[in-house]
């Protein structure tokens, strides 16, 4: 038996030399320890042997088993390492080949300035609202304290359906529309497409964006609306930032006033020859104001109890400043070499 | 406007540069747009003084000059023949730089040293329009002696800041020069008076003796004045009036008509010059009648164009006929002629709203009627026309008549309220400011105020009727600027708010979704061309014609609200495919527009909002946009969602689906639909130029909004094993797919994980009429390790629905 053992010992240890790969290896496995292996067989002969010679017999089978388990899974080892060492030698790939890309897309640019605004507002409290682009005369114009004489009124600058009926030339309607249904508090934000009569041409669009704000509360001021005014430019434009506010004037606000940011081509430096700003380091951004005390009062609100103050930013224009796009007409486009960039 | 700095400084002293004062008066509300620096580029002209002529030994035509510039005498070859010796010229030196980009060298003319150039208006930027006493082709020679070597410039207004301002609608009272240079009083803190007038009126009699006026309409005029100047003679106007002008951008014509346009400039006040024999007497007096026009009433304007006019259109007539448009333009038939002799000036007042609306009909902007229509005060016309008289002495060119004939029915006086400083103080958020810094900003305007606080706004500023005018004028004058900005106060309580669009957060979530899987967003305008009807294979009768038209579009193409959600994108399909651009995935949430009852006139319109899919490429098929549909849908954890074949105009009558809502379990409501999708049908393409197959989807967002679910309840993933199953049918081909899936998932029950078709094939092993189809089933159980026998039984059950259902058989393998 001994002998038996020690041949077959040696027999495993020439094949397991002799087994190159993991496939010749597994051959050998089975040939020895799988179910009918030479060494499964060996140790079911021993129970044919007598009991004194069986003890010492099953003692150098069961070694020999375990060292044939330990040694198979070292070549193994041996085996994938040496393997794996091979094929990392020669597997390679050309790592400049172009990428399988699965495209996502983008926003529109307008809109991701909106989503930045609405971000910023609804963080503040404010409601967001949308409203009719279809308008009454009565909402666009007379609520707002808008004289019947006024050019915007004009045939030539608003468009009109009916005597009564136009498509709104601001977002400004929804302040009539809201204060008219609620009482103050109130805080909102009308993000929304307006509309003027302007032929296509490099700076101006018949439909274009404004996103509208409007406060309402008792003993609001106009540190007030300056506040926010900067916090809106701050988180558009960084927080170097600054505005200038001119006195300007709007029917629906008292006082009134226009935004100016520091130009944002050339920082400031009134450049002489800078196009966006004609060298005077600012740029015109949107009007703003107290909410005039006719409007409050045209909507049912106290204006001795009650203030207010309003601004309609002109997103189109926002968004042209934050990205340095110079003709309005692309955003209507909608070509994919435009909208892959944002 | 533009207005040279040194017509301000005339009035109200400025110590400012220009840029310091043009950001300071921008920062109270005058804005200042540009500051032109005309004849910016011209350098190195000095006076010089001709000390001899002698001409030149090699070239008939030249001469050479020797000119005394004070510091040394230059020899200089010149060609003009205009000069004599003692003229004193303007020289450009050696270096010099003159308009048009001209450099002046020295060097030598036909062997001859030429160190310099006598120069002529042209070579300043100017034309013998602004220099009338200019020689044609020759040199200009100064009317009287300047210091030698000192800079020309001046001396043409080529040193001049020249402001352009931007005048606010409610401010009429600053498009004028001294309204300008009263804001630079208030801004500097300085008192402002009016300039002193004097005219010596050395004409005999008085103008009442000459005319009489008559006003019979003093809603649209509220005040005429008549002055009449007698030994007219009409010629051109001095230097400094002319430069004036034309820095100020208007055109010298002659003295009579540049003290109209002077006085225009310098008051805001337009003026007009009649030649007086043009108006009729009446009982021996020119008689002046401000009356409307009867309607189609002719007359032929100063342009010589003949005007149809209406019955509300205001004139200057006499007691014959008309004599000039009010407001607006001077009639041919009245106008100043080189034979004019006596001349009447009116200077009056007009109702804006009606010199607009006659300035539109007759389709004539003039420089008056644009001064007019934004009102001004009837007091500013004494002081304007006693000015033009004053300049008429100064110029030299007629005798003032004394007094005038003033027509003014109800005078305008100034407007008087009650104000509370505190309020002022509040509203600017400023409350420690008192009431006498409050007053006093109110002063420097000219706004008087007294101890009960009791304000009086001078006529010409009709823009101040209430407090809050008040705070505005104390705003820009203690500075906006220097306002502190605090946040917004809290707002107690929750607001209940209105919508008018479809909610945020939908919105928010179909934008993501759509980008997530690689469509971007587009944006469309909403008014498109009535043919878009027929692009789109429309029948006649189809209920998406019914449209809302636009009364004054800006053309046909954009003369109607869309009605469907299609053009815009399919337009910018077009774009895209004409820039060759491979592929284009779009989609836009927008309105389409529909009339509640027609004709529009007082009840808004419906406008739902639509999510509309547009796109073409080469992996784009029906199958990858409808992936895409199911997927948008499904991130919207919307379920139960039906595919059916469906019939559109305009898209491919085999390739169009309904999207609908299928009752669930338990429900038992019909399908609803939600939205279409298909391939654009081929002749569409071909309205669209687009020669590739393009897709669409569009969704109602109303109806997405009533299935979307913001959150799912969470199920917990399952930790058994699954088994897969792979199931071959040959199956009818008239079976759908549809079908076929709802016949497993019935008998699939919980169990029942995942279905999916990974094969379709027909084919010469498959019987004719049939079609294989092989899926495979994943099933799980989510509380135990799923037995074979259990799949086994499942599986079963499935194909014996399938067959007795469907006729499917199990494909042998």
């Amino acid at each position: 038996m001994t002998e038996k053992i020690i041949s077959l010992r040696t027999k495993i240890e020439t094949d397991l030399k002799q087994a190159t790969d993991l496939a010749d290896l597994e051959t050998l496995r089975v040939s020895v320890l799988g179910k009918k292996g030479e060494i499964t067989n060996l140790l079911k002969s021993l129970s044919q042997l007598p009991p004194d010679e069986r003890r010492q017999a099953g003692q150098a089978a069961n070694e020999l088993r375990d060292w044939a388990t330990l040694a198979i899974a070292d070549a193994k080892g041996e085996i994938t390492a040496r393997e794996q060492a091979n094929s990392l030698a020669t597997e390679s790939i050309d790592v400049t080949l172009p990428g399988r890309r699965r495209t996502i897309g983008r926003h529109h640019p307008i809109s991701t300035t909106h989503t930045q605004l609405e971000n910023l507002f609804t963080r503040l409290g404010f409601s967001i609202l949308e409203g009719p682009h279809i308008e009454t005369v009565y909402h666009n114009f007379d609520a707002l304290n808008s004289p019947q004489n006024h050019p915007s009124r004009d045939e030539t600058d608003t468009f009109y359906f009916s005597d009564e009926l136009l498509l709104r030339c601001h977002t400004s309607p929804m302040q009539i529309r809201v204060m008219k249904t609620q009482a103050p508090p109130i805080r909102i934000v009308v993000p929304g497409m307006t509309f003027r009569r302007d032929e296509i041409d490099a700076t101006h669009t018949p439909a274009f964006h404004q996103m509208e704000g409007l406060v309402v509360d008792k003993g609001i001021h106009f540190g007030n609306l300056k506040g926010m005014l900067e916090l809106i430019v701050k988180e558009l434009f960084g927080p170097e930032a600054q505005i200038r506010l001119r006195p300007s004037h709007f029917p629906f606000t008292e006082p009134s006033a226009e935004v100016d940011i520091t130009c944002y081509s050339c920082k400031a430096k009134t450049m002489e020859g800078c196009r966006v700003c004609k060298g005077s380091g600012w740029v015109e951004l949107w009007g703003c104001g107290m909410v005039h005390p006719q409007v409050l009062q045209n909507c049912g609100i106290d204006p001795t109890v009650y203030s207010g103050y309003a601004f309609g930013l002109g997103t189109d224009r926002l968004t042209s400043a934050v990205y340095g796009i110079t003709d309005p007409r692309l955003y209507f486009e909608n070509d994919m070499q435009f909208l892959c960039q944002f | 406007m533009n207005i040279p700095i040194s017509w301000l400084r005339a009035i109200t002293p400025i110590e400012d540069t220009a840029a310091a004062f043009a950001e300071k008066i921008t920062n109270i509300g005058l804005a200042v747009e540009a500051i032109h620096k005309p004849g910016a580029e011209i350098s190195g002209v000095v006076v010089g003084q001709i000390n001899s002529l002698e001409k030149h030994p090699d070239a008939d035509r030249l001469v050479i000059a020797q000119a005394d510039i004070g510091s040394e005498v230059l020899q200089i070859c010149t060609a003009a023949t205009n000069l004599k010796v003692g003229d004193y010229i303007p020289v450009a030196i050696n270096g010099a730089n003159l308009a048009n980009g001209l450099k002046i060298k020295k060097g030598k003319m036909r062997g001859q040293e030429s160190n310099g150039m006598l120069v002529s208006v042209e070579e300043l930027g100017y034309t013998r329009e602004d220099y009338p006493e200019a020689p044609e082709d020759g040199i200009y020679v100064f009317s009287e002696p300047h210091p030698l070597g000192a800079d020309a410039k001046p001396f043409f207004g080529l040193d001049e800041d020249v402001f352009e301002f931007d005048i606010l609608s409610n401010r009429p009272d600053t498009n004028a020069v001294v309204g300008v240079a009263r804001e630079a009083a208030a801004l500097y803190s300085q008192p402002f008076s009016t300039p002193k007038i004097n005219v010596r009126e050395e004409s005999p009699g008085h103008a009442s003796d000459y005319v009489t006026v008559e006003i019979r309409d003093s809603v649209r005029c509220p005040r005429y004045i008549a002055r009449i100047v007698t030994d007219v003679k009409v010629g051109p106007s001095p230097g400094w009036l002319r430069r004036r002008l034309g820095l100020a951008g208007i055109r010298p014509i002659n003295n009579i008509v540049d003290i109209t346009n002077y006085v225009m400039l310098e008051y805001g006040q337009p003026l007009h010059a009649f030649d007086v024999t043009a108006v009729a007497k009446k009982d021996g007096k020119h008689g002046v009648v401000v009356r409307t026009a009867t309607s189609g009433e002719k007359f032929t304007t100063l342009d010589g164009e003949e005007r149809s006019l209406t019955d509300t259109t205001l004139l200057i007539a006499d007691h014959e006929k008309p004599i000039g448009i009010a407001g607006i333009m001077g009639g041919e038939n009245s106008r100043i002629t080189d034979d004019t002799k006596t001349i009447l000036f009116e200077s009056a007042n007009f109702d804006p709203a009606n010199i607009r609306m006659s300035a539109r009909q007759l389709g004539m902007r003039t420089d008056a009627s644009s001064h007019y229509e934004k009102g001004l005060d009837p007091n500013l016309a004494i002081v304007s026309a006693n000015r033009a008289m004053e300049l008429i002495e100064e110029l030299n060119c007629g005798k003032v008549v004394p007094g005038m004939v003033d027509a003014y029915p109800n005078p305008r006086t100034t407007h008087t309220f009650a104000f509370k400083p505190e309020n002022i103080a509040r509203s600017l958020g400023l409350d420690d400011l008192t009431s006498e810094e409050i007053c006093g900003y109110l002063n420097r305007v000219g706004i008087e105020t007294d101890k009960n606080n009791i304000a009086t706004v001078p006529t010409y500023r009709a823009d101040i009727t209430i407090e809050a005018d008040l705070v505005e004028e104390v705003g820009r004058f203690y500075g906006l600027n220097r306002i502190p900005s605090r946040y917004i106060q809290q707002v107690d309580g929750k607001q209940e708010s209105a919508t008018y669009g479809p909610p945020r957060h939908i919105s928010t979530a179909i934008k993501d979704a759509a980008v997530a899987l690689g469509y971007y967003e587009a944006r469309t305008f909403p008014f498109e061309s009535a043919k878009v009807f027929d692009k789109l294979l429309l029948p006649a009768d189809h209920p998406d014609r019914t449209h809302i038209t636009i009364r004054n579009p800006l053309g046909e193409d954009m003369r109607i609200m869309r009605t469907l959600p299609l053009d815009g994108l399919l337009e910018s399909l077009a774009r895209n495919y004409n820039n060759s651009n491979e592929a284009a995935y779009l989609f836009e949430l927008a309105k389409t527009y529909h009339p509640k009852s027609l004709p529009l006139t007082t009840e808004l319109a419906y406008e739902p909002t639509f999510l509309t899919l547009a796109t073409y490429g080469p992996d784009m098929d029906f199958l990858t946009l409808k992936g895409d549909i199911e997927e948008l849908i499904a991130n919207l954890n919307i379920i139960n969602i039906g595919f059916s074949r469906y019939n559109l105009p305009y898209t491919h009558p085999g390739k169009t689906a309904l999207i609908q809502t299928l009752p669930g379990k338990g429900e038992n409501h019909p399908p609803a639909p939600i939205g279409y999708m298909g391939e654009v049908h081929p002749k569409v393409c071909g309205n669209y130029e687009i020669e590739t197959t393009c897709y669409i989807a569009v969704l109602c967002v109303e109806a997405l909004s009533q299935l979307y679910v913001p959150r799912r309840s969470f199920t917990p993933p399952s930790i058994f094993p699954a088994m897969t199953r792979d199931l071959a049918l040959v199956i009818p081909e008239s079976v759908s797919a549809a079908e076929v899936e709802t016949a497993i998932r019935e008998r699939g029950g919980p169990l029942l994980t995942q279905v999916k078709l990974f094969d379709i094939y027909q084919g010469p092993q498959i019987e004719k009429g049939h079609k294989s189809m092989a899926y495979n089933l994943q099933l799980r159980a989510k509380d135990r390790t799923l037995t074979d026998k259990e799949a086994q039984k499942t599986l079963r059950s499935i194909v014996d629905n399938l067959q007795k259902k469907l006729g499917a058989q199990v494909r042998d393998k």
